[in-house]
């Protein structure tokens, strides 16, 4: 993927420039920008940078051998992909998503537009290389971006395997991931111990928890952060959507709710990506629209997390 | 992992796949195996007929079909379509599979009784299973090519094949049970979460049709067991 970088821009440049030719609105935000240029964001320690917006793959891209729905989802990776998404994150716990996703990134020969993160979930800490291995025949890919280990399932032993095969280049990055809030604690402690690029956690604008702790430390450490669960598994948009947005979300650069959502994410200084997950195509645009126009500075983040609780 | 941790999951979190994909694995088989699912039909209306015979020979052919049944939708629902998309699905399938070997063992080593039944309730509650339940998958779809027939949906056919317990002696009865209830509580479970309201209806009449079975067979006295 890291010598594949200009070609990735002028993918994504070009791909922007056809479908703002087609749908200029897209991206004429009612902040009143016309950016063109996706939300990138640097990977710490490194001169890489990655768009902000990722996809997540958990329920969404599990859909078995069903050649119809197969050819649903490929579509919903073209649309990220043309909209300048590369991040994509599995893990092998997602039943056949991973199989899916190498069918979709085949038919869409997609293998050198995206940033391929997995992860290592088995509690049998000698399978570390193994899973990798399964995964990226699954993937269809050379070998993966960013390996993390999965919910911390016996997480010294991988991460020392990870370790090694970061500097053997058999990865690029390694990381760990968290989800719901759960062990924080002992997830801040591998992230002040370990040599991590990436840490992967829940955030969003009704769980922030990692406000106070995590965000900070992996700015200190310089700890890429990768944010799952954006729209609380679907549930923010089940509980605000029926509600107006704010006046003043135009100034925060936000017109709808899956900006709202996700711009609130990625404007926080320590995020690196937030990875939303989605199965249809319309959601796809409206999620990749957080990536583009003016981000919400502090103050209006604060109103932002004010608002949904008033409401 | 704490407590705390297992108290943070809900339900949702083990379910791994969205409806619309469930429901497609209805209209999947279906169209996959056409047109043999219309003698899974003609088996399912021939059964009654067959229990209705009172003819030892006849309610073993009835059992053996029931044993076919639990095996082809336990593999090729469970295992063959459900089972990419979540394990436990494929777990349960072999579990289907070892349940119709299970019935099969029973016709065979006289497992099946000939004493009398109320052979009239017991056609009235099968037809009602296998003609009503297949509907419902297609009342959550609203495609007609999702019905759920018994001998290719698991949930037909084990709610209908919960009849089995009027026809085998007591000892097959006990072994055969557990399936019904754990495949009735993790559907149930399932389908709450998918929020497949219509199907749900199929575990809860699974539960009723177990009891129904229990109160169809011979007392013990009877029973050859
Ligand atoms: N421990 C871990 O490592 C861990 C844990 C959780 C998640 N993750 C990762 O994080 C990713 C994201 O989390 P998630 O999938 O749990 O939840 P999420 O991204 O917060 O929410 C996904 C849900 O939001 C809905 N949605 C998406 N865009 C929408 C839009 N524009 N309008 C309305 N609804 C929309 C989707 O439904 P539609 O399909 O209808 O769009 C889907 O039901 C996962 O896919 C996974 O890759 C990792």
């Amino acid at each position: 993927m890291a010598n594949q970088i200009t070609r990735r821009k002028f993918l994504i440049s070009s791909g922007l420039a056809g479908i703002a030719l087609k749908a200029p609105m897209l991206f004429a935000n009612t902040s009143g920008s016309t950016a063109l240029s996706p939300t990138m964001r640097r990977i710490p320690g490194t001169d890489e940078s990655i768009p902000a917006i990722g996809m997540g793959t958990w329920i969404t891209f599990n859909v078995g051998g069903d050649e119809q729905l197969i050819t649903q989802r490929t579509e919903v990776l073209k649309t990220f992909f043309e909209l300048g998404g590369t991040v994509v994150d599995g893990s092998p716990m997602y039943g056949s998503a991973a199989d899916v996703m190498g069918e979709a990134l085949n038919a869409l020969d997609g293998h050198d537009r995206i940033f391929a993160a997995t992860k290592i979930w088995t509690g049998d800490e000698s399978a570390t290389r193994a899973e990798a291995a399964r995964s990226s025949r699954r993937w269809g890919v050379d070998r993966f971006d960013l390996l993390q280990v999965h919910n911390l399932l016996g997480w010294q032993g991988h991460l020392e395997t990870l370790k090694q095969m970061r500097a053997n280049g058999e990865v690029r990055y390694i990381g760990i991931t968290t989800s719901h809030g759960r062990r924080h604690r002992e997830f801040a402690q591998i992230m002040e111990r370990e040599p991590l690029d990436f840490v992967q956690l829940t955030y969003n604008v009704l769980d922030r928890e990692v406000e106070d702790r995590l965000l900070p430390l992996a700015q200190e450490r310089g700890i890429g952060v990768i944010v799952n669960r954006p729209f609380q598994g679907g549930s923010l948009f089940r509980r605000f959507q029926s509600e107006p947005l704010p006046d003043w979300a135009g100034e925060a650069g936000v017109g709808n709710w899956a900006e709202f959502f996700l711009k609130y994410i990625i404007s926080h200084p320590a995020v690196t990506c937030a990875i939303p997950a989605t199965s249809k195509v319309e959601h796809m645009k409206e999620n990749m629209g957080a990536m583009y126009g003016t981000l919400p500075d502090a103050s209006q983040r604060q109103r932002m997390a004010g608002y949904v609780r008033s409401l | 992992m704490s407590g705390a941790d297992w108290l943070s999951y809900s339900l949702q979190d083990f379910v791994m796949f969205g409806p619309q994909v469930f429901l497609r694995l209805f209209v999947r088989i279906n169209q996959d195996l056409w047109p043999w699912q219309l003698l899974a039909v003609v088996i399912a209306i021939f059964i009654p007929v067959l229990i209705s015979r009172q003819n030892r020979a006849a309610r073993r052919l009835a059992v053996g079909l029931m044993s076919l049944a639990w095996i082809v939708s336990g593999y090729g629902f469970l295992v063959g379509y459900f089972g990419p998309i979540n394990w436990p699905a494929a777990w349960f399938g072999w579990a289907f599979v070892a349940q119709g070997a299970l019935l099969a063992a029973a016709v065979f080593s006289g497992g099946v009784h000939d004493s009398r039944l109320a052979i009239g309730r017991l056609a009235v509650l099968w037809l009602l299973a296998v003609c009503v339940l297949p509907w419902l998958a297609m009342a959550d779809s609203g495609q007609w090519e999702a019905v759920g027939l018994f001998g290719v949906a698991p949930g037909t056919t084990a709610a209908a094949g919960a009849l089995a317990l009027a026809l085998v002696t007591r000892t097959w009865r006990w072994v055969y049970l557990p399936l019904l209830v754990l495949w009735s509580l993790f559907s149930a479970a399932l389908l709450w979460v998918l929020q497949t309201w219509w199907l749900l209806v199929t575990p809860v009449a699974t539960l009723l049709l177990v009891g129904a079975g229990f109160w169809l067979s011979p007392r013990t006295a009877q029973s050859p067991d």
